[in-house]
C-alpha cells in the first residue's frame, strides 16, 4: 500500500530522480560512506560501545512512541492513473540475464514499481523454471548504492555530454580504435559491431572473459574442421562420463541440463516385496520417475499420468566424475576417480584407445582397472551415454571426446552439436600487444574488468594506461574504471532494453523493469552512440533488430523467448586422423604440484563481489563465507605441512605462497577431504580492490597468478607463508557421527529391499501427552526433499533470502554461528578421509505436527495453523530463544541484533512487502512461504473457484521460492491431503522417511532416501 | 525515653493503609476503563487537504463506494483514487470551484494529493482487502457509515480482539456480495441465518490462527 | 582456635550449646545492636565504594545489552542460553539455603539455626534479587518482558502459553521472592523495635519505629508473632522445593539429550541447598569474624551446616552418576554422545571435570572432624563448592546444547566481555546490599538467639532462669 516513507510513493519517474538527487548530497555521500549494506555493519566493527548510549535513547524513544498518539501517516494516490497497475497487487515480467556468453531466462516479481524477486522462466530453454544462485541475487545488484551513478572523467565527476564530445573525436576510419567487450551475444550489440566495422574499417573488436567454453571449441576445430557446440540431452542417457567437468554446476551452460540429469536419478519404481509396511500397494502409483519420463515441468504441483502400458521407465543413470576438485558433480557421482588435472588428458587418450575411437598403445596406468570398467560400461550403453569434458582440459582432449561420442553412437543420439558464432579470447594477447606498442589511439572498453581478471602475464593495466584515449563502460567503478581516462556507468540488465542469445542459440528480449535509477546506459546505446553521433534508445535498436511485427514483438516479451530462433544441430563428422595426429602432437603439461582456476561458486569471476547475499552464500563444499581459500587434500596438506586449526568460532588456516612462472600470490589454505593430491584448487572472482564496501578486502585474488598459457591449470610451487588467516564457515561438523540422518544405500540395495529407509523407523508406539489435533481434513501442507536429486547448489537458500526478507549478518556474526539462513544445506562426507564419498541434505523447518517449539513458548509467539503450519507470529516473540533450544533440527534463527538496522534506503527497495522485517530480538524460520499460500488462498476465494479435495487451487498454482527455483526438482510442496498431488505420492514412495521420527514429533517435511548406482566391477 | 508516636498512630496509619489501597484500586479500574481499545482508537478524525464530503458523494449523490475505491474487491489494499477520477467529475463539474483548486493542480503538475491517513494497521499485519469483500464483509462493519459522514473518522478499535471477535464468529457481519457496498443495507430476516448460508455456500471459515494476519 | 577448645568443652554436654561463654540475655542485645550502633568504621565506607562501583559496571552492561541486543552476549545457534540462564539458576540456587534455614530447619526444632537464620534469609533475598534480572534482560525485546506475565488486556484477546515452564517459571520464582521477603520481616520486627529502643537519635527513633510496626513486646504481639512467623515458615517450605524444580523443569520438559530427564527436580534442589550452604559459610565466616559475634555463630554451626554440604555433596555425586547410568542403560545413542562423549571428553571436558572435582571430590574432606571444623579449611571449600556449582549449571546448559541431534549444526559457545562483566556485576549487587544490611540491621536475630538460650538452660534444668524467662517473655519453641 502506499504510505508516506520517505518518497516511496509518488510516480515511478519522480521517484528516481528525486533519489538521484538524494544520492548526489553530500549528506547522502557520507552517510553512504559510513554505512554498511545490509546491516553488516555491525558485523564489520563488531560491538561499537561509542555509540551504545545513543542508540540506547533511540530505543527509549521508540517504546515511548508507542505510549503517544499514532503519528501522521499521508496516503499518495497517483494522481494520473497508471494502466494494468492495481495497487498493493505484484505484476510479472518476463526477461533474460545475459551471463557467461549464455543467457538464463527470467520471470521477475514487481511490486509498486521495484523488482523484487527473481525466478526462472519456464519457456525458457537454458531455465525450465530454475534460476541458479547467481540470477537470483542480481536483483540485489540493482539496487546496490555502491554502483557506478556517474560519469568519471580521470577520476572526477563528469557528465554524458562532456563524453560525447570525446567521444565525437574518434577517428572517422577507426584507425587505431578498440573495442574490448565482454562475449558478445546480443543479436542487437551483434549487428551494431557488423555496422562498426562497415563505419570503421580499421577498428577492431576483441572479446575477453576470463571463463569461457574455448577450448571445447578449440578441440571441435580439431575434429571436426569447423566451430561446434555440442549440446546434450542427459535424459536419453544412461551413462554420463564426465571428465574434469562440473556440468552440475561451475561448468553448467543449462540449468536444463540438471533438469533432465535428476530426472534420471530417479529409479524404477520397484514392486515392494512382501512387507509389513502398508506402503506397497501404493508403490506402483508413486512412479517419481513417470513424470519425469514425460519431462513434465516441476512448476505442475501435481504428478503427470502414470506411464502408458509397456512403457517402461528408463530408471537411474548411472555418472562417472575424473576430477581434481571436489565438484556438485563429484558429489553427486556414483564413482568418482581422483586425478590431477594434466592427468585427465592422458585419461582420455587411454579411454579413447579402449574402445577403439583412437589406435595406439595405452599408457597402462594404475587407472587400468577404472578404464577397463568404464570401457565395458560404455560400450554396453551404445547410443545411450555422453562423455563429456571441461573446459579447463586442452582441445585436444575436447576432440578426442568428440570422437568418442561418435564412436559410441553417441554423437545425433544424446549429444548433438550447433554451429558456435564466439570469437576466442585470445585476442586479448594481441591487444594488448597493440597497446604496450602504442598502436592504440582509443580503447572502448563495455563491460567486464580486464585489468582485474586478464592473464597475469599480459599485465593488461599498464597496457591500458597507455592508450591515449580510454574508455570503460561498467556497473560499478572497478579496477579497470579506475585505470580508464573515462568511466561511463553500465544499466543493470533489469533497467535497460536489450537481446540475447543462450548457449542453445535461441533468443530472448531482455526486458527493463524500471527506469534506470542513475544516469546510466547499456552497451549497445553507447556503440549505438559511436556508430551515429547521437544517443539512439535502447528499446528501437532492440526492436529493430529483431525485426517482428507489434503482435510477434508482443509475444515475444510475453513468453522471453523468440520461437524457433534454437540453433539448428548441425551433423558433424569427426575426423579419426585429424585427432590421432592431435594426440601424438598433444604437449605432456603439468608438474609435481598443479593449480587449476575455477570460477568461485558465489561471485563467479568477481562481478558479484559486491553482492552481500552471495558473500554470505556459503561454499557447498567447504561451507566457508566471505572467503575464498585454496583447497587441497589432506594428503597434500600434509606433504606441505600446511594444517587448518579450528577455531570454536571459525578456523585459523596456514597461509600459503603459490608461485607460478614468476608470479605470487598469498592464500589460505582449506583441507578438503576428496580433492586430488598434489593439486590445489584456486577460487577466482575474490581479492578485489576497487568495489563497494561489500566486497572490499574480502579474500585473495587468484587471477594474480592465472598465466595465459594456463588458463585452466598450471604447475606451480606451493610454499609455506608465515601466519595464519582467520576463516569462518557455517558448518563445522562433517560427519554424522554414525547417526541415521542422510540415509543412503546402494541401487543394488534399494532394489532388494525398498523399504530400507523406513527399517530405521522401527520404534514401539509412540504417543504424545497432549491431545493431538486431528489433520485429516482440508489443505495440510507439506514437503518431501528427494536427496537423490539435490545438488546442493544453494539456489533454494538465494530464493528463500530474497523471498524472505532474511538479513545478512557479515563474517563476524557467522563465526558466532549467527547466520540467518532459513533453509541450509547440511553437507556430511561418508567413507574414508582421503577419498569420501558427500551428501547433501537441504535442512529447513520441519513443520512438526507435535512441534517441540510450540509447547516452550510462554507467549504463545509461535502455535499451529490448522493446515499444519508451525506458525511464527513475530510481534508476539518476546525472544527467550526457547523454542531454539528444543528445535531438535535447529533451523530457528535468531535476531541477535538488529541486522536491519543500517540497510541502506536504495537496498530496502529490493524488500518483499508480503514478508514482514523482522526487528532485533524475535525469533525467525521457514514457514513453508505462508505468504504465497494465503495469497494463492485468497485469489481462489475472491473468484469464488469450487473447493475440492486439494482445496480451491489450480495444479501448481503457487510454490514455495525454494521448490520454484529448484532444478533438479528435488523439493517438492504440496497438500498431502491430496491423493493427486505430487508430494502426497512422493510420500508414499519407499524412499520416504521422516528424519528424527523417534522423537514423535511428526515433521511435515519427510526426505526421499539417497541412492547411488556405483558400477559393480568398481566396487 | 518518651513515645515516638503518638497513641492514635495506629489508627492513623491503618486509615492511611486503607485510603491508599482503595486509591489504587480506583485508579487501577479508570486507567483499565479509560485506556480500552473502545475509547482510545476511534474517533480519530484528523483534517484533509482537501474538505472532501463523503456524505455529500456517497450519501447524497449515492455514489458506489467502488467507483473511486476501485481494488477493494482486487486487491489487499483499496485504494484511494487517482486525482483523474475526481476530474472525470470534476472538469465539468464546479470546475472553477476554489475549494477545488489543489485537485486542479495536483492534476496539471502530475503531484499526488496528501491524504492523511485514518485506519491504520500495524506493518506486520496483512490485512487484506479483497477478501473480506469478496466474501460478503461490508465497508460498514470497519469503518462505519462513511455515507453519513462529512469528515471520516475512525469508528472501531481496530485492535486485534475486535478482528478476532468477528473471525470467531462472522455470520452475523457476512451479507451477499452485491450489497456490501450498500451501508443502509437491513437485512429482513435474522443476520445470523443469513451469514450461515453464506459461509456454507461459499465455504468461508476465517482464519483464528497467527499466520492469517502475521507473515 | 578459643572456639576449639571451647568446642570441645561443649561435647560432654548433653546437647551442644549453641553460645559460647554463657552470654545473658543483654550480652546478646549489646553483642548484635552494636554493629548497628556504633559509628559508621572508615572501612564501611570503602566496602561500599567498592561494592557499588561494581554494582555499577552491572548497570552499564545491562544499559549496553538493553539498547544493542542480546548478541552483545556469546549466545548463538545452537547455543541460545549460554552465561544468561546459568547465572540466572546459580543465583536462585544460593537463594536456597535462607529459606530452608529459616523454614524447614525451624519446623524441625532445629535449634543451632537461630544464630545464623536472620543471615542467610537475607542473603536469600539479594541472592534473589540478582538472579531476578536475568530472566527479565535475557529476552531478546525486554521492554516487552511484561508480556510473560498473565495481565489481562482488551487489545490482544489472547493469553499466555501454560504449558511453557518458563511461564510456571514466572509464578515460582515470584512467589518465592514475596513469601521470603515477608518471612525474613516478620522475623525481623521484635529486633527492629529492640533497636528503636536502643536508639539514640530522633531519626533512628523514627525509621526503626516506622519499621517496626509499634512493636511493644505484649504477650498477644507475641502470641500474633508466633503464628504468622509459623504460617509463613509452612508457606515457604515447600516452596524451598518447588522453586528449584521447577527451575529444573525449564530443562527436564524438553527434549534436548542432557536436558530431557527426570532426575533433575531432587538433583537441582540438592544442588540449590549444596551451594547455599556453601555460601552461608563463607559469609559468617567472615562475617563473624569481623562482628565479633564468635560466640553466638559458634562452631557447632559451621559444622553443622557443613555437615549438610557433606550430605548435599554426595546426593549431587550420586546424581551424576545416576545420568551416567541412564545413558548407558536407555541405549539412547544421542543420551549417551551428550554424557560419555560430549561431556566426558568433549570441548567443554575442562569445565565438565572441573564441576565434578569441585562439587563430589572436595565436599568428601567434610567427613574428617579435624578439616569440618577448620576455618580456613571449610572458607576454601564452600568457595570451591560454588565454583563447582557454577560449573554445573553451565555444563548442562552449554554442553547439552553445543552438540545436539544434527551434527551439521553443531556449534560451541563462548562468553564475550559483556557477558563476564555483567555476571561480575552481580557479585557487585549482592555485597553492596549485604554492606547496607549488617549496617543498618540485625545481623544475629536477637530474640531468637535468647530464646534458643532459655530453651537450652530449660532442657538442663536451670529452672530459676528458664521461669524467669518465660516470664520475662516467651521463648521461642518451648514446647507447650
Amino acid at each position: 500500500m502506499i504510505q508516506i516513507q520517505g518518497i516511496g510513493n509518488q510516480t515511478g519517474k519522480k521517484f528516481w530522480r528525486s533519489l538521484d538527487e538524494l544520492s548526489n548530497s553530500p549528506k547522502f555521500q557520507n552517510w553512504v560512506a559510513q554505512e554498511f549494506p545490509e546491516g553488516a555493519a555491525d558485523v564489520m566493527d563488531g560491538k561499537s560501545r561509542r555509540k551504545f548510549l545513543q542508540v540506547m535513547a533511540a530505543s527509549m524513544g521508540l517504546a515511548g512512541l508507542t505510549a503517544c498518539r499514532r503519528p501522521v501517516e499521508k496516503i499518495l494516490p497517483y494522481a494520473k492513473s497508471v494502466e494494468g497497475v492495481v495497487m498493493g497487487n505484484s505484476l510479472h515480467f518476463a526477461t533474460a540475464m545475459p551471463f557467461n556468453g549464455g543467457a538464463q531466462g527470467l520471470v521477475v516479481e514487481s511490486f509498486d514499481g521495484r523488482p523484487i524477486k527473481i525466478e526462472g522462466n519456464t519457456n525458457h530453454p537454458e531455465s525450465r523454471g530454475a534460476a541458479g544462485t547467481l540470477a537470483q541475487a542480481s536483483v540485489l545488484n540493482l539496487y546496490d548504492p555502491d554502483r557506478s551513478k556517474e560519469v568519471l572523467a580521470d577520476g572526477k565527476p563528469s557528465t554524458w555530454d562532456s563524453f560525447s564530445k570525446v567521444a565525437a573525436t574518434l577517428p572517422a576510419d577507426g584507425e587505431g580504435v578498440r573495442v574490448l567487450s565482454t562475449l558478445v551475444n546480443s543479436p542487437t550489440l551483434a549487428g551494431l559491431r557488423g555496422q562498426l566495422a562497415s563505419k570503421m574499417p580499421k577498428a577492431k573488436w576483441v572479446e575477453y572473459e576470463a571463463f569461457t567454453d574455448d577450448t571445447l571449441i578449440e578441440g571441435s576445430q580439431i575434429a571436426f574442421g569447423d566451430a561446434l557446440r555440442p549440446q546434450f540431452d542427459f535424459k536419453k542417457a544412461n551413462v554420463v562420463v564426465a571428465l574434469d567437468f562440473d556440468f552440475l554446476e561451475l561448468e553448467n551452460r543449462s540449468l536444463g541440463w540438471v533438469k533432465d540429469f535428476s530426472a534420471r536419478r530417479k529409479p524404477a519404481p520397484v514392486a515392494a516385496p512382501a512387507s509389513h509396511h502398508g506402503a506397497a500397494a501404493d508403490a506402483h502409483h508413486a512412479a517419481p520417475a513417470a513424470e519425469a519420463h514425460h519431462g513434465a515441468p516441476a512448476a505442475t504441483e501435481h504428478a503427470a499420468a502414470p506411464p502408458a502400458a509397456g512403457e517402461a521407465t528408463p530408471g537411474m543413470n548411472r555418472l562417472y566424475a575424473i576430477e581434481s576438485n571436489f565438484t556438485l558433480t563429484g558429489v553427486m557421482a556414483d564413482n568418482r576417480l581422483r586425478l590431477k588435472p594434466s592427468d585427465v588428458q592422458n585419461f582420455v587418450f587411454d579411454l579413447a584407445r579402449a574402445l577403439g575411437a583412437i589406435t595406439g598403445l595405452q599408457i597402462l596406468g594404475q587407472q587400468d582397472r577404472w578404464i577397463k570398467a568404464l570401457a565395458k560400461d560404455l560400450q554396453a550403453n551404445r547410443g545411450k551415454s555422453i562423455v563429456l569434458a571441461g573446459s579447463r582440459q586442452p582441445a585436444v582432449v575436447h576432440a578426442v571426446v568428440a570422437l568418442i561420442n561418435q564412436t559410441l553412437g553417441n554423437a545425433g543420439e544424446t549429444v548433438t552439436y550447433t554451429k558456435d558464432v564466439r570469437r576466442p579470447v585470445a585476442a586479448l594477447k594481441e591487444l594488448a600487444g597493440e597497446l604496450n606498442s602504442g598502436g592504440v589511439k582509443a580503447l572502448v572498453i563495455l563491460g567486464g574488468n580486464p585489468v582485474y581478471d586478464a592473464p597475469v602475464d599480459l599485465a593488461f593495466g599498464d597496457a591500458v594506461k597507455k592508450a591515449p584515449l580510454s574508455i570503460h563502460l561498467g556497473p560499478e567503478v572497478n579496477e579497470t574504471g579506475v585505470i580508464a581516462k573515462w568511466h561511463l556507468p553500465e544499466s543493470h540488465y533489469l533497467e535497460a532494453w536489450g537481446d540475447v542469445a543462450s548457449n542453445d542459440g535461441s533468443i530472448s528480449i531482455v526486458q527493463p523493469l524500471i527506469e534506470p535509477l542513475f544516469a546510466t546506459k547499456s552497451a549497445i546505446e553507447i556503440v549505438g552512440f559511436l556508430l551515429a553521433g547521437k544517443w539512439p534508445k535502447g528499446f528501437e535498436l532492440v526492436k529493430a533488430q529483431s525485426k517482428l511485427d507489434e503482435a510477434g514483438w508482443r509475444k515475444a516479451l510475453h513468453d522471453g523467448l523468440l520461437a524457433g530462433t534454437a540453433g539448428a544441430s548441425v551433423k558433424g563428422a569427426a575426423d579419426k586422423t585429424k585427432v590421432e595426429a592431435a594426440v601424438n602432437n598433444a604437449p605432456k603439461t603439468g608438474g609435481r604440484i598443479e593449480v587449476q582456476f575455477f570460477p568461485s561458486h558465489n561471485l563467479w569471476d568477481g562481478r558479484f563481489a559486491n553482492n552481500a547475499w552471495l558473500q554470505e552464500a556459503p561454499d557447498p563444499m567447504s561451507k566457508l563465507v566471505w572467503d575464498n581459500a585454496a583447497v587441497m587434500s589432506p594428503k597434500t596438506a600434509k606433504e606441505l605441512q600446511v594444517e587448518i586449526i579450528p577455531d570454536d568460532v571459525g578456523m585459523y588456516a596456514q597461509k600459503i605462497i603459490v608461485e607460478i612462472g614468476g608470479q605470487k600470490v598469498e592464500a589460505p589454505v582449506y583441507v578438503l577431504p576428496g580433492h586430488a593430491d598434489n593439486t590445489v584448487t584456486l577460487m577466482c572472482g575474490y581479492g578485489r580492490k576497487e568495489i563497494g564496501r561489500v566486497g572490499r578486502g574480502i579474500g585473495y585474488n587468484a587471477f594474480a597468478v592465472r598465466p595465459s598459457t594456463g588458463l585452466g591449470f598450471a604447475s606451480a610451487n606451493i610454499t609455506k607463508a608465515p601466519g595464519t588467516y582467520y576463516m569462518v564457515s557455517t558448518q563445522e561438523h562433517h560427519s554424522q557421527e554414525g547417526r541415521p540422518i542422510v540415509q543412503e544405500a546402494p541401487l543394488a540395495k534399494y532394489e532388494k529391499e525398498p523399504h530400507f529407509a523406513k527399517e530405521e523407523e522401527e520404534h514401539v508406539e509412540l504417543f504424545s501427552l497432549f491431545q493431538e489435533h486431528d489433520y485429516s481434513k482440508g489443505n495440510q501442507w507439506g514437503m518431501a526433499i528427494d536427496l537423490n536429486a539435490c545438488t546442493g547448489c544453494n539456489s533454494c537458500l538465494i530464493a528463500c533470502q530474497s523471498e524472505n526478507n532474511i538479513p545478512v549478518v557479515g563474517k563476524e556474526q557467522v563465526g558466532k554461528g549467527r547466520e540467518m539462513h532459513w533453509i541450509r544445506l547440511d553437507r556430511y562426507f561418508t567413507g574414508d578421509e582421503e577419498d569420501p564419498q558427500a551428501v547433501y541434505q537441504p535442512m529447513a523447518c520441519q513443520q512438526c505436527e507435535n512441534a517441540p517449539c510450540e509447547s516452550v513458548c510462554p507467549v504463545a509467539a509461535t502455535v499451529h495453523s490448522p493446515e499444519g503450519l508451525n506458525d511464527m507470529a513475530y510481534n508476539r516473540c518476546v525472544g527467550t530463544r526457547y523454542c531454539a533450544n528444543n528445535c531438535p533440527y535447529k533451523v530457528r534463527r535468531f535476531n541477535y541484533l538488529n541486522f536491519h538496522k543500517d540497510m541502506d534506503e536504495l537496498t530496502k527497495m529490493v524488500q518483499n512487502p508480503d514478508v514482514t522485517v523482522r526487528m532485533r530480538g524475535v525469533m525467525e524460520k521457514c514457514n513453508y512461504c505462508v505468504q504465497r499460500i494465503q495469497e494463492a488462498k485468497i485469489k481462489a476465494k475472491a473468484e469464488g473457484r469450487a473447493s475440492g479435495a486439494a482445496g480451491p487451487y489450480k495444479v501448481g498454482e503457487f510454490m514455495t521460492a525454494c521448490q520454484q527455483t529448484c532444478a533438479a526438482d528435488a523439493i517438492v510442496f504440496g497438500n498431502i491431503n491430496d491423493p493427486e498431488s505430487k508430494v502426497s505420492q512422493l510420500k508414499k514412495d519407499h524412499r520416504n522417511y521422516a528424519l528424527l521420527h523417534e522423537l514423535n514429533v511428526k515433521p511435515r517435511t519427510t526426505y526421499l532416501a539417497k541412492l547411488r548406482n556405483p558400477n559393480p566391477e568398481l566396487a | 525515653m518518651g513515645q515516638i508516636f503518638p497513641k492514635k498512630i495506629d489508627l492513623i496509619i491503618r486509615g492511611a493503609l486503607l485510603v491508599a489501597g482503595l486509591g489504587a484500586a480506583a485508579t487501577a479500574g479508570g486507567m483499565l476503563f479509560l485506556h480500552h481499545p473502545k475509547r482510545i482508537e476511534p474517533g480519530y478524525q484528523p483534517t484533509q487537504p482537501i474538505p472532501y464530503s463523503h456524505k455529500l458523494h456517497a450519501g447524497n449523490l449515492g455514489l458506489d463506494c467502488l467507483y473511486c475505491h476501485t481494488t477493494v474487491d482486487k486487491s489487499s489494499y483499496a485504494a484511494i483514487p487517482s486525482t483523474q477520477t475526481c476530474m472525470n467529475c470534476h472538469s465539468k463539474v464546479k470546475g472553477q470551484s476554489v475549494v477545488l483548486e489543489p485537485v486542479r493542480k495536483s492534476f496539471e503538475l502530475d503531484q499526488p494529493i496528501p491524504w492523511v491517513k485514518i485506519h491504520r494497521l500495524p506493518d506486520y499485519v496483512y490485512f487484506n482487502h479483497s477478501a473480506h469483500v469478496n466474501s460478503g464483509v461490508s465497508c460498514v462493519s470497519c469503518h462505519g457509515r462513511v455515507d453519513q459522514m462529512v469528515e471520516v473518522k475512525q469508528v472501531q478499535p481496530l485492535t486485534m480482539a475486535w478482528c478476532l471477535d468477528c473471525h470467531r464468529n462472522a455470520a452475523p457481519n457476512l451479507r451477499p456480495a452485491e450489497l456490501v457496498t450498500k451501508l443502509d443495507w437491513k437485512p429482513e430476516s435474522d443476520p445470523a441465518e443469513i451469514g450461515k448460508q453464506i459461509m456454507a455456500t461459499k465455504k468461508i471459515n476465517p482464519p483464528t490462527n497467527c499466520s492469517g494476519c502475521h507473515r | 582456635m578459643a572456639e576449639l577448645t571451647h568446642a570441645q568443652e561443649m561435647k560432654e554436654r548433653l546437647t551442644p550449646s549453641l553460645t559460647t561463654g554463657h552470654p545473658t540475655y543483654h550480652d546478646v542485645t549489646e553483642a548484635v545492636s552494636i554493629i548497628a550502633e556504633v559509628k559508621t568504621h572508615r572501612n564501611w565506607y570503602i566496602a561500599l565504594a567498592i561494592s557499588t562501583s561494581i554494582t555499577g559496571i552491572l548497570g552499564l552492561m545491562l544499559a549496553y545489552l538493553v539498547a544493542t541486543g542480546v548478541g552483545v552476549w556469546g549466545n548463538n545457534s545452537p547455543v541460545g542460553w549460554g552465561w544468561d540462564i546459568t547465572n540466572f539458576v546459580f543465583w536462585i540456587g544460593i537463594g536456597h539455603a535462607g529459606t530452608l534455614i529459616s523454614a524447614i530447619l525451624f519446623l524441625f526444632r532445629q535449634k543451632w539455626r537461630t544464630s545464623i537464620n536472620r543471615f542467610a534469609e537475607a542473603m536469600t533475598l539479594f541472592a534473589v534479587a540478582c538472579a531476578g534480572i536475568y530472566p527479565a534482560v535475557h529476552v531478546g525485546r525486554p521492554w516487552r518482558a511484561y508480556w510473560l506475565f498473565p495481565i489481562p488486556n482488551e487489545f490482544l484477546n489472547m493469553w499466555q502459553n501454560f504449558r511453557s515452564p518458563l511461564l510456571w517459571d514466572v509464578f515460582a520464582v515470584s512467589t518465592y521472592a514475596t513469601v521470603s521477603a515477608l518471612f525474613w520481616y516478620v522475623g525481623l520486627i521484635p529486633d527492629l523495635a529492640t533497636f528503636r529502643d536502643r536508639a539514640k537519635t530522633k531519626g533512628k527513633q523514627i525509621a526503626y519505629g516506622i519499621a517496626s510496626l509499634g512493636w511493644r513486646g505484649s504477650a498477644t504481639h507475641w502470641k500474633n508473632y508466633e503464628k504468622s512467623y509459623m504460617i509463613l515458615a509452612g508457606l515457604s517450605t515447600p516452596l524451598v522445593l518447588s522453586v528449584h524444580t521447577i527451575v529444573s523443569f525449564d530443562f527436564a520438559v524438553s527434549i534436548l539429550p542432557g536436558w530431557h530427564t527426570t532426575i533433575f527436580p531432587p538433583y537441582f534442589v540438592a544442588g540449590a541447598i549444596f551451594s547455599g550452604f556453601a555460601m552461608v559459610v563463607t559469609l559468617m565466616v567472615i562475617a563473624r569474624w569481623i562482628y565479633k559475634v564468635e560466640h553466638l555463630v559458634t562452631m557447632t554451626h559451621l559444622e553443622n551446616m557443613n555437615k549438610v554440604i557433606l550430605a548435599t555433596g554426595t546426593i549431587v555425586g550420586y546424581a551424576y552418576a545416576t545420568e551416567f547410568f541412564t545413558a548407558w542403560y536407555s541405549g539412547n545413542p544421542y543420551e549417551s554422545y551428550v554424557f560419555f562423549v560430549s561431556r566426558a571428553t568433549g570441548p567443554y571436558a575442562w569445565a565438565y571435570w572441573s564441576m565434578i572435582s569441585c562439587n563430589v571430590i572436595s565436599p568428601q574432606f567434610f567427613w574428617f572432624k579435624k578439616l569440618r571444623t577448620s576455618l580456613p579449611f571449610m572458607f576454601v571449600i564452600s568457595i570451591v563448592v560454588n565454583i563447582g556449582m557454577w560449573f554445573e549449571r553451565f555444563v548442562i546448559i552449554a554442553t547439552s546444547l553445543h552438540r545436539d541431534y544434527l551434527p551439521a549444526s553443531w556449534g560451541y559457545f563462548r562468553p564475550s566481555f559483556v557477558d563476564i562483566l555483567t555476571f561480575f556485576g552481580t557479585f557487585g549487587l549482592f555485597i553492596t546490599l549485604f554492606v547496607f544490611f549488617t549496617r543498618f540491621l540485625p545481623i544475629i536475630a536477637i530474640s531468637e538467639v535468647k530464646g534458643m538460650m532459655a530453651q537450652t538452660h530449660h532442657e538442663e534444668h536451670f529452672l530459676d532462669e528458664a521461669v524467669a524467662a518465660s516470664e520475662g517473655k516467651q521463648p521461642v519453641g518451648v514446647a507447650h
